[in-house]
């Protein structure tokens, strides 16, 4: 790689190759170090288990999640031929936001399903919570689905 | 196989997917991972200091807040490292895939990035639940991921950045590849792809989305609204301020194609703002006091609990029910050959002192109370222990990785460290140490030992 074409802008050649050799550098040994801190303190089932999760992770998230999305994303792109776009990226945010708060609430009213340690551990009916985040957000979403509609009715009138 | 991983690299990409959003969400997402490794760092040397180590014990809150921040942002990793990856997901179908052993060496380093973050945020925010469904040590393996976290973090900012610099500022950013020719496209290391919106596809000369996908999308872009923009839109810089949104619903005026483009970018952004400050607000409330009334979701809310304090071990759990309430119970107290033990109305007897300190949990929850019991220092001074004594802390718990604990001299030393006796004006409930227990300024609270059974100078 050479550095002229690479440098960004307010960065000379040298300091960005400079930069990037640190990084690297850093990175490597911090690597090294997070590799020594988990053999010397795990067995190798237990290590095997942390590379099965992180492999897990992976594929979760690519092979699973994000086509999900992307279909989504197909679903939406369909129905936003007829819908307003700020409509429908309104509408897209709303559901993000929901599926955000499920990712973190739907494990938590599974933990609370198991023995906990005590009253004061997972105070909250997570379920019906949830529950009503969808309701409240709904209505949210649509609220602002109305004033935007609103507002841009009364600009396109005015113009 | 090229020809397949350009399709699908055509196929994910919509305008949201574009360099200059992945280096806007990947600076919030790299502070958010600082943050959370510094006070990460911190709460584990708290638990496991280096012989030189001393710690401050003011503000008294510090813990609560650094460990309080810990898990906020931690949380707020999710929304922002599910965007980034949203943002750079073409990524994974570049052609050709390894070019050399410097692009294999940077695709397995973000391979180890995503699985190890991925792995860090879930068995953190899972720990917080109390929930530990994996086989291996939850500390151990969240403190080593952290390094390899920030490593390959590094190794990546490394590789990145050219394109980081580039599209550092606004100015330079939103879809400028338009502008790019093949040239310095190939010179810009793994170049997102931003899909020219559909209206130009259709452009002579414009990029065309092939295969199934190409079809696919031509199929849903049928739409009869939709009229085809001369290339020159092309030419506009997208980012234009204060375009006005266009319903599309009416005819397509020129330049609706940037509009989409732009308003889905500002949706975008847009989402994962509310994304974030959704699961913020609505669970930091264990940890801040301020956000209490919005606290919807978070495993722990302040003042539940005996005595209006949440509990981690209890009695039971620690097997002191008995030991705890032995009428013979007492404190023994040594330095070297000396030693002395005191009951509980021994210590009541003594001269009593006030604090207002929080229990601060290494889950990031925390709980401000009022606390009454005897100074540690006016204690230890009683077996001629000098300023600098650190203590060995021994709790009747049966077991446990807390039962014997060590407390340095700063917080020996400090006025506000006290054997507690009573809770918030009330006698010590014995699900939070009673007959006494320890209190001091700034540490987790696994260090505040409950149930106390012994004290040892340590010379
Ligand atoms: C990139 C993100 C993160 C990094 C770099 C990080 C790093 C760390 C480090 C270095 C520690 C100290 C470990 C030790 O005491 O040995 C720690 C502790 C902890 N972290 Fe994180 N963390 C991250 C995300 C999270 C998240 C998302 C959560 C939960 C929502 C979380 C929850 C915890 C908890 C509960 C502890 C206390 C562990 C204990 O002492 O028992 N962390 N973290």
């Amino acid at each position: 790689m050479s550095g002229r074409e690479l440098s960004g802008p307010g960065m000379s050649a040298r300091t960005m190759r400079l930069t990037r050799t640190i990084l690297i550098g850093v990175g490597v040994l911090g690597l090294v170090l997070g590799a020594v801190v988990l053999v010397s303190k795990q067995d190798l089932p237990a290590i095997l288990g942390v590379a099965a999760w992180m492999l897990g992770a992976i594929i979760l998230h690519d092979a699973i999640l994000s086509p999900v999305v992307f279909l989504i994303g197909v679903v939406a792109r369909h129905a936003g031929r007829r819908v307003s776009k700020v409509v429908l990226a309104i509408i897209q945010g709303g559901i993000v936001t929901g599926c955000l708060l499920m990712l973190l609430v739907v494990p938590e009213f599974y933990a609370k399903t198991l023995p906990i340690a005590n009253d004061t551990v997972l105070p909250f009916d997570y379920a019906a919570r949830l529950g009503f985040m969808w309701l409240g957000l709904a209505v949210l979403t649509a609220g602002v689905c109305v004033v935007y509609l609103r507002v841009a009715g009364r600009r396109n009138v005015a113009r | 196989m090229r020809r397949l991983l350009l399709t699908l690299q055509h196929a994910v990409a919509v305008p949201t997917r574009n360099p200059r959003l992945a280096v806007v969400i990947g600076r919030l997402l790299a502070l958010a991972f600082l943050v959370c490794f510094g006070t990460g760092l911190y709460s584990h040397f708290l638990q496991e200091p280096l012989p030189w180590m001393h710690f401050p014990t003011f503000p008294s809150n510090l813990y609560q807040f650094t460990q309080g921040i810990h898990i906020t942002a931690g949380i707020a990793c999710f929304p922002l490292i599910l965007a980034k990856l949203y943002t750079v997901f073409p990524n994974l179908f570049e052609t050709p895939p390894i070019t050399g052993i410097g692009s294999l060496l940077a695709r397995a380093s973000i391979a180890v990035f995503v699985g190890a973050s991925l792995v860090e945020i879930t068995i953190g925010l899972l720990n917080t639940y109390q929930f530990y469904p994996w086989p291996f040590g939850f500390r151990e393996v969240h403190f080593a991921l952290s390094f390899v976290i920030i490593g390959s973090l590094a190794i990546h900012i490394g590789v990145k950045l050219p394109i980081i610099a580039k599209y550092w500022r606004k100015r330079d950013g939103y879809g400028p590849e338009l502008a790019f020719d093949e040239e310095e496209r190939a010179e810009i290391n793994a170049p997102l792809v931003d899909a020219l919106p559909a209206p130009l596809q259709k452009v002579p000369g414009a990029r065309q989305v092939s295969g199934l996908t190409g079809r696919l999308f031509r199929w849903i872009d049928a739409a009869p609204a939709e009229g085809v923009v001369p290339l020159r839109a092309v030419d506009v810089a997208p980012d234009a301020p204060a375009t006005p949104a266009v319903p599309a619903d009416e005819p397509e005026p020129l330049g609706q194609s940037r509009t989409r483009a732009s308003t889905s970018r500002r949706g975008f952004l847009v989402t994962v703002g509310v994304g974030v400050a959704a699961v913020v607000v609505l669970t930091a409330g264990q940890s801040f006091a301020l956000l209490r009334p919005f606290n919807l979701f978070a495993p722990r809310v302040k003042g539940i609990g005996p005595q209006s304090v949440p509990i981690n071990r209890t009695a039971t759990a620690a097997q002191v029910t008995e030991t705890a309430t032995a009428p013979d119970w007492a404190l023994t107290l040594s330095n070297g050959s000396r030693t002395l033990s005191f009951s509980r109305a021994e210590l009541l007897a003594m001269p009593q002192t006030t604090v207002d300190l929080p229990i601060a949990c290494v889950e990031g929850w925390s709980q401000m109370a009022t606390w009454t019991g005897v100074r540690l220092k006016e204690l230890v001074r009683q077996v001629d222990a000098g300023q600098s004594a650190a203590l060995r802390i021994t709790s009747l718990e049966k077991e446990g990785g807390y039962r014997v604990t060590q407390m340095g001299s700063e917080y020996v030393a400090d006025n506000t460290t006290l054997v507690a006796l009573t809770l918030n004006g009330e006698t010590l409930d014995i699900d939070h140490g009673y007959p006494a227990r320890m209190i001091a300024p700034g540490r987790p609270g696994v260090l505040q030992t409950k149930w106390l059974s012994k004290l040892e100078v340590l010379s």
